[in-house]
């Protein structure tokens, strides 16, 4: 008879997701579904709207990536009014998105990662957070984040109006510039911001590197996964977070194909399974070969550590110093222990804020040939950035007259929903054996396996879900054997 | 005392825009008032709240809620401690409600106390749908619920009690987990400083 285990909702995620662990009758995991629910009718709801109105509407999709959906619905828009889009407004459009990066990768690592490390995998779950983290390493790391994410913000602000919400990326541009004045408040903010980042790097390697059982526990633990890698690169396969192609890189490091956005559909293909209800994502030439790793799977990770892996190097001189080092520790590319995520965040935030200084000392950024009002429309575009969570891709078509005949998303964690299947129910058959009964930190270790992934399942809703954050219920022969509940 | 009215929820998502509607149109009938800003869309929780909160005694949310078996168009009231042993306003992206803003108390940010924070969560039926409308249920019901929050809100802000739902029979109902309905208890000492950017209307 089979015991059910369900985690419901998982604690610190968004949205509304739910992990079941399924124990045999000895008490042995025999499978792990991740499930969440997926909001319906997008593609309804925007057929018949006017297409330049798409990139103010995907907004309201996630509030927690609200310029990723924005990006690139600006750049599939751009395709549908054939592409005539000024390299400044790119270039805004780059330096708005890495504070954007910024902004978030503070989050995760100080508020999602940093407490499983800082605090300890297994430490008292009310205390497993933030606070947790500040309460071990200091008051003055909180208001360092604070005042970090309240600077990433404003930049946001001061290019693009908003941070969310966002009403900036137009067809052919952006609707407004940056002025010297403008520069003139960034750029104090960056040279904080990338200290931050520094600082972040060396707070990690302080708190995780300088402790062997972490270290083995990411290197050697059950956290490792062996399926392919997906990235966008630039021209030179540097990491890029909003232009380029997108390279797809097998489990042993051989490039297997490196495709322009209106290509996506000849290189991915998604698989349905009747437990989920979101879509599994594959390589289409290999055609579904089910959750399997290694020369015969199809599955691919779209991950920050996955963008790593994917490219040949960094776009910037000190983000690639600390890619260098997290290589050379870990191993070499590609690497497959999944909670080097964490790690991989803090390289990718040392480049978001390299870029930003890069962009002050661009004697262009502030001109003003920031937009090109399009005189055609083509018809059809795919736009492509690399969202926090993973490769986000927008794909829309419309009619002569510009409204919006079709729209297909594939978000950034739907790419890596078999792979956090995978390596949930991993994680949980290493953990959970006959005559172990879970308890909050060994469920709390199967938390960290998808936490890696950063995964966000928001996609817009805000309802408070009424119940607790976290219910762990253990059914066995088809009756209630043991519940309880914990807060996040 | 400075209270910020927000509505939180998202206006595509059929009945997730509740509190949007709510804010506006409870913005809207108490008029402009020196003690209040009303930000009537907000889609954003954790550590982005703060930037909103601060500078504020006061935090009245709007807010929707999806409970076993509840009835769409009934309410709820909870403050900060309900919240805590229930959950936040539910961007666990970052960090939970509770946690961001002890995190913000804790590094000297001026914030509303616990006892200042009200949330009027409010059931619905559907917010898995894109759409514009509220769902038939709740549409039904919205006229009474936004007078019965419109009066809820004057309670909290002026402590008005007349056209307030009676706590049994109407709408306004106990949460099941401990949300029971609660007036505000003894305001917040007074402090000099304004929040760094007065707001309203839309959230930018």
């Amino acid at each position: 008879m089979t015991r059910r285990i369900s985690i419901d909702p998982i604690t610190r995620l968004e949205g509304h997701g739910k992990i079941e662990i399924f124990l045999d009758d000895d008490g042995a995991v025999e499978d792990c579904h991740f499930q969440i629910p997926e909001l319906r009718g997008f593609e309804r709801f925007v057929e018949g709207r006017p297409i330049e109105e798409l990139p103010r509407i995907v907004t309201r999709i996630c509030g927690v990536c609200p310029a990723s959906h924005h990006m690139a619905s600006a750049k599939a828009v751009d395709g549908c009014f054939g592409n005539e889009c000024p390299e400044l407004a790119h270039k805004l459009r780059d330096m708005y998105y890495n504070a954007h990066y910024i902004h978030s990768h503070i989050a995760h690592f100080y508020a999602l990662a940093a407490p499983d490390f800082v605090c300890g995998p297994d430490s008292d779950p009310a205390m497993r957070n933030i606070l947790g983290v500040v309460d071990k390493v200091g008051l003055e790391i909180g208001g360092a984040v604070i005042k970090a994410r309240a600077m990433a913000q404003e930049i946001q602000m001061i290019l693009g109006g908003r941070f969310t919400h966002l009403v900036w990326c137009l067809p052919g541009g952006v609707a407004k510039g940056c002025s010297m004045e403008e520069l003139a408040k960034i750029r104090p903010m960056v040279t904080q911001l990338y200290d931050f980042a520094q600082f972040s790097l060396q707070l990690f390697r302080d708190v995780v590197l300088g402790n062997e059982g972490y270290v083995d526990l990411i290197v050697n633990g059950p956290y490792t996964l062996d399926v392919h890698n997906m990235g966008l690169v630039d021209e030179n396969n540097a990491v890029n977070f909003y232009d380029g192609k997108v390279r797809v890189v097998d489990f042993e490091g051989k490039e297997i194909v490196k495709y322009a956005p209106h290509e996506y559909m000849n290189v991915v293909a998604e698989h349905v399974e009747p437990w989920s209800y979101l879509k599994f994502p594959y390589l289409k030439q290999r055609g579904w070969n089910g959750f399997v790793e290694g020369i015969d799977s199809s599955l691919y990770c779209a991950t920050p550590l996955s963008r790593l892996n994917v490219a040949d190097r960094m776009a910037t001189p000190k983000a690639q110093e600390a890619h260098d080092e997290m290589f050379k520790t870990l191993g070499g590319k590609p690497v497959k222990a999944q909670l080097a995520q964490h790690w991989a965040r803090l390289v990718e935030m040392v480049q978001n804020a390299e870029t930003l200084q890069k962009y002050c000392d661009d004697p262009e950024i502030t001109g003003d040939n920031y937009r090109v009002v399009p005189e055609q429309i083509t018809g059809e575009g795919v736009g492509i950035v690399e969202a926090m969570r993973g490769t986000l891709t927008h794909h829309y078509t419309c009619d002569e007259n510009g409204m919006c005949t079709s729209a297909n998303l594939i978000v950034g964690t739907t790419n890596n929903n078999a792979p956090i299947h995978m390596m949930t129910k991993r994680v949980a058959s290493t953990l959970i054996k006959p005559g172990v009964e879970p308890d909050q930190g060994i469920l709390n270790m199967v938390e960290m396996a998808f936490r890696a992934f950063d995964p966000c399942y928001s996609c817009a809703t805000h309802s408070l879900p009424g119940e607790m954050p976290l219910e762990v219920q253990i059914i066995k022969g088809g009756k209630p054997y043991r519940e309880f509940r914990r807060n996040c | 005392m400075k209270t910020l009215l927000l509505g939180m929820g998202n206006p595509i998502v059929t009945d997730d825009a509740v509190g949007i509607l709510l804010a506006r149109e409870v913005g809207a009938a108490l008029g402009p008032r020196p003690d209040l800003d009303v930000i009537d869309e907000c889609c954003i929780g954790g550590l982005n709240l703060l930037d909103l909160v601060a500078g504020y005694d006061r935090l009245v949310v709007l807010d929707s809620i999806k409970t076993r078996d509840g009835v769409p168009g009934t309410w709820y009231r909870f403050d900060a401690t309900d919240l805590r042993e229930t959950m936040n306003l539910r961007n666990v992206h970052d960090a939970n409600f509770a946690t961001a803003m002890a995190l913000g108390r804790s590094v000297g940010m001026r914030l509303p106390d616990d006892a200042e924070i009200h949330i009027l969560a409010v059931e619905i039926d559907d917010n898995i749908n894109f759409g514009e409308q509220l769902s038939p249920p709740l549409a039904a019901a919205y006229d009474e619920l936004r007078d019965e929050i419109l009066a809820e809100v004057r309670v909290v802000l002026d402590g008005q009690t007349e056209g307030r739902a009676a706590p049994a029979g109407g709408r306004h109902a106990a949460a099941a987990g401990g949300g029971e309905a609660k007036v505000a208890t003894t305001p917040a000492a007074a402090v000099s400083d304004e929040p760094a950017t007065a707001r309203s209307a839309s959230w930018r």
